[in-house]
């Protein structure tokens, strides 16, 4: 899936998940994912990979992306480096 | 810098805030939401009366947002037209005509109001989302009609996550009973979002998008989104 003239619609973009808070820290943590993807991608797979149903999931300028919205459009705005950093946090006890 | 100000940069930020910064934070948003959404709804500053004898801050008060719609959707429509094509195959013509604009009309009737209100709450220092919701009629709409308007994995979230969840009580100026997402996670995961990282606080960064960063993450419980352009910050 490497092409060396990657059109614009087959932009990958690197994403770097990092955990916060307690949450445990994934064996791979840096992840290439199409641009034209939905950040509920990122989402599930962070789902999937911690088996948590409930995350809490948000990026480096202090917001949570809606699930809907395009990868691509993430790290054009708040990308940096080259990479969008996606921060994850699992459910706080009750307190 | 104020002595407000080089107070807060050494105490590290709890996730909260002041009544009166709730009132800077409700400015920006309600602003900023103008600006970049403005085919939704304004957000509108209800000031309150005041309810003590010592005078409290003349910025006290909520922000609101009313009569947001939210449509069936089209899986909901289909369905009530293959009911009507059912009735159709089964009665006589001139009570044909009839039925089908009976069922139809139930269609277009599926249009849910919602009036939201940003609160400030004193006692957890956070703003909290009261809600509530009605039928074109204005019949109030119960709560497992609400649910069907959220968003499916909404109704997980709300079910397991320890940081939202929905209770029904009375709105604290209105003395009617609402909903409203609980806001005991909120300077939790507020705190996060921010990191904790008081060199943000500087210059009343962390207010003036407080509530653009706490809808971000309040707003997918209903599907509201927020448009990227007014996620932006200048600085960092």
């Amino acid at each position: 899936m490497s092409a060396a003239h990657s059109p614009t619609s087959l932009t990958k973009v690197v994403v770097h998940l990092r955990a916060t808070g307690d949450a445990p820290i994934l064996k791979q943590s840096k992840f290439k994912i199409a641009g034209t993807d939905k950040f509920a991608k990122v989402i599930d797979f962070l789902r999937r990979q911690l088996h948590r149903e409930t995350l809490f999931v948000y990026v480096n300028s202090a917001f949570s992306p809606n699930p809907d919205e395009l990868i691509i459009d993430l790290h054009t705005n708040f990308g940096f480096d080259g990479k969008l950093v996606v921060n994850y946090a699992c459910s706080m006890a009750w307190g | 810098m104020n002595q407000k100000e080089s107070v807060r940069n050494i105490i590290p930020w709890d996730g909260a805030l002041s009544s009166s910064d709730f009132f800077c934070a409700a400015s920006a948003f309600s602003e900023k939401w103008k600006r970049f959404n403005p085919s939704a709804p304004p957000w509108l500053w209800v000031p309150s009366p005041k309810h003590h004898l010592l005078s409290s801050h003349k910025e006290e008060g909520y922000l609101s947002l009313e009569d947001m719609c939210f449509i069936k959707s089209s899986e909901d429509q289909e369905s009530c037209r293959s009911q009507t094509w059912k009735e159709e195959s089964s009665i006589s013509q001139e009570e044909e005509a009839v039925d089908t604009a009976t069922l139809v009309q139930s269609c277009f009737d599926e249009v849910n109001h919602y009036d939201f209100h940003i609160v400030y709450s004193p006692s957890y220092r956070v703003p909290v989302l009261y809600f509530r919701s009605y039928h074109s009629d204005g019949q109030t709409l119960p709560f497992d009609e609400i649910e069907k308007d959220l968003p499916d994995y909404c109704a997980k979230i709300r079910l397991e996550s320890k940081w939202t969840f929905i209770t029904h009580e009375e709105h604290p100026y209105l003395n009617r009973p609402w909903y409203k997402l609980h806001p005991c996670g909120t300077s939790e995961w507020m705190k996060l979002l921010f990191h904790g990282d008081t060199s943000l606080n500087k210059n009343g960064f962390v207010i003036e998008h407080y509530l653009v960063s706490w809808f971000s993450v309040i707003g997918q419980v209903f599907d509201l989104k927020i448009p990227l352009a007014m996620l932006e910050t200048v600085s960092c």
